[in-house]
């Protein structure tokens, strides 16, 4: 692969992971408190709402790369099409 | 490096040259830099307005409650934040529909935070002719004196970008007190740097490639479009046969058409493509070729709008019509939305009330004739003021409510829970879930009230 390859494909998985971990966020903040979430899961675990909301937003994103990498694996490997 | 690289991928993966716009004026380009200045300036300032003193716009994530202009939204508003974002699509429709991309060459942050690094990058390394000596030349002190103070400048820009951001979220005078006494606390710092660092890294470097490569809206934005769509297009018909000539031979005799090949719209260009050949989905609609090509036509003598606002109808001498069934559904739609919203808005209920039933003790039994049920109520004010509410129940014969005190009272934009003791009469229910309503009623306002529906259990029998 080269740079501009690399770069390109880093800005094609990065960016709509990006947007949709931003999108999926808000919608999952705005009906979950991560207060209530961390005392119903890990309450030892000392963490504030801010922390909450940063590491939801980073975990959404991480899935969202996932995917989007795995589908640029699937499309771009392969067997090649015959013309 | 580069030359195998275009020579085995050729067309898509071409490695891509820094593309230095060349500055051109004319009216669109002032609408540009009016859109720019403008936006950027609420994004900067609304921070920084007070309201009933407090910051007019904040997002307060710590406490999950978001002020906007006197209004306070909750959590339990989801729904109009689900409106918005609607609105906000419907939005996007409708003016691609009507007017192209208008959206990217005027409004897309990307576009307008560019831009202003380019301002950046004028002020420092000078004009297009200018900038690409500087790339070629080498390091002397004058080049790094000028790439150092652009660089300064967007690290500085891009910081306060990411200073404001976290200012939406974080009062700003205190944040503003915090970075000045090094005392920010550390996922501020982090949100603060991880926006400044993508401003920089999209606005200095990526540039036209995020609309390119990178921009979902870019790719389906030609669905919204119709043959009626604004589009920027030349005029083939006109320009053609193109080439260079004098000003003062007649072109028409020489069977040239009126485009001179100046390359000045190609040369204006921020995502580097040649609007000559055609619509392209890397063109954002930006106009700079509009302006660049009127220029050279008023030097010329000819006609302006070789290269103009059009649509596709008008191109081939079709007539173009601005109210079709897509953009009457889309505005009607947006217009509904919006008046619907508004309304609501209006007529939004002050207070909340949430009604957990205890799930320790399915029932209690009070003496032989009564069953108790323990709920818990959360009582939200969501209202300016403090209120006192009485709760009173309905629903089941012989019902009663007891609460700790007869009153509830609430602070303005306060939350409180009240441990609620409902008793009804054993032979007034059988078996679980018998549904009752409770109502919270303001002391002072029997307009701000609320009904809730609860599950009694009692006894099977």
């Amino acid at each position: 692969m080269t740079k501009a390859q690399l770069l390109r494909n880093l800005g094609g998985t990065l960016w709509p992971s990006f947007l949709t971990a931003a999108v999926a966020s808000v919608v999952f903040f705005a009906s979950i408190d991560p207060e209530s979430l961390h005392m119903q899961t890990l309450p030892d675990w000392q963490i504030s709402r801010m922390a909450g909301y940063t590491i939801g937003f980073f975990m959404f994103w991480g899935v969202g790369l996932a995917s989007s990498l795995i589908t640029l694996v699937l499309v771009s490997g392969g067997p090649r099409e015959s013309q | 490096m580069s030359k195998p690289e275009a020579a085995t991928d050729a067309g898509m993966y071409v490695s891509r040259e820094k593309i230095h716009p060349r500055e051109v004026k004319g009216p669109f380009q002032t609408l540009r830099n009016l859109a720019v200045v403008v936006l950027l300036g609420i994004f900067y300032g609304l921070p920084w307005l007070q309201w009933d003193g407090r910051q007019a716009v904040l997002f307060d994530l710590p406490v999950r409650q978001f002020h906007i202009f006197g209004l306070t939204f909750w959590p339990q508003d989801f729904l109009y934040l689900a409106l918005l974002l609607i609105i906000a699509a419907l939005t996007l429709f409708f003016f691609t529909a009507l007017a192209g991309r208008l959206w990217c060459g005027y409004a897309c942050p990307q576009t307008v935070w560019t831009e202003a690094f380019i301002w950046m990058e004028r002020w420092t390394e000078g004009n297009r002719q200018q900038r690409l000596k500087l790339d070629k030349s080498p390091w002397t002190r004058q080049k790094l004196l000028r790439r150092g103070s652009k660089h300064a400048l967007w690290v500085a820009f891009a910081l306060y970008t990411g200073f404001t951001f976290v200012g939406y979220f974080t009062p700003i005078t205190q944040l503003a007190g915090n970075v000045l006494t090094l005392n920010l606390g550390f996922w501020e710092a982090f949100w603060l740097l991880f926006y400044g660092f993508a401003t920089w890294g999209n606005a200095g470097f990526l540039r036209e490639q995020v609309c390119i490569y990178m921009c979902p809206y870019a790719r389906f934005q030609s669905a919204m479009f119709d043959r009626n769509s604004l589009i920027i297009s030349y005029d083939t018909q006109r320009g053609e046969p193109r080439g260079g000539r004098s000003r003062n031979v007649d072109h028409r005799e020489r069977g040239l058409g009126d485009c001179i090949d100046c390359n000045l719209c190609v040369q204006a260009c921020p995502t580097g493509i040649d609007i000559r050949q055609g619509l392209q989905y890397e063109c954002i609609a930006c106009a700079a070729c509009i302006d660049a090509c009127n220029g050279v036509m008023d030097k010329m003598n000819y006609p302006r709008g070789l290269i103009r606002y059009s649509t596709e109808n008008a191109m081939e001498g079709k007539p173009a019509r601005v109210l079709r069934p897509r953009v009457l559904i889309y505005g009607t739609l947006l217009l509904a939305l919006i008046a619907g919203v508004l309304f609501s808005l209006t007529q939004r209920m002050p207070l909340a009330v949430e009604v957990l039933a205890d799930r320790n003790v399915v029932y209690r039994e009070v003496d032989w004739n009564t069953i108790e049920n323990v709920y818990t109520v959360r009582i939200l004010n969501k209202d300016r003021v403090a209120h006192s509410y009485v709760l009173t129940v309905e629903g089941l014969p012989g019902i009663t409510v007891h609460t700790h005190s007869e009153r509830i009272r609430v602070g303005a934009g306060d939350t409180d829970t009240a441990v609620v003791r409902v008793q009804v009469p054993r032979d007034a229910v059988s078996g679980p879930g018998n549904p009752f309503r409770l109502i919270m009623q303001s002391e002072d306002n029997p307009d701000i009230r609320t009904v809730n529906t609860a599950r009694f259990n009692g006894p099977r029998g």
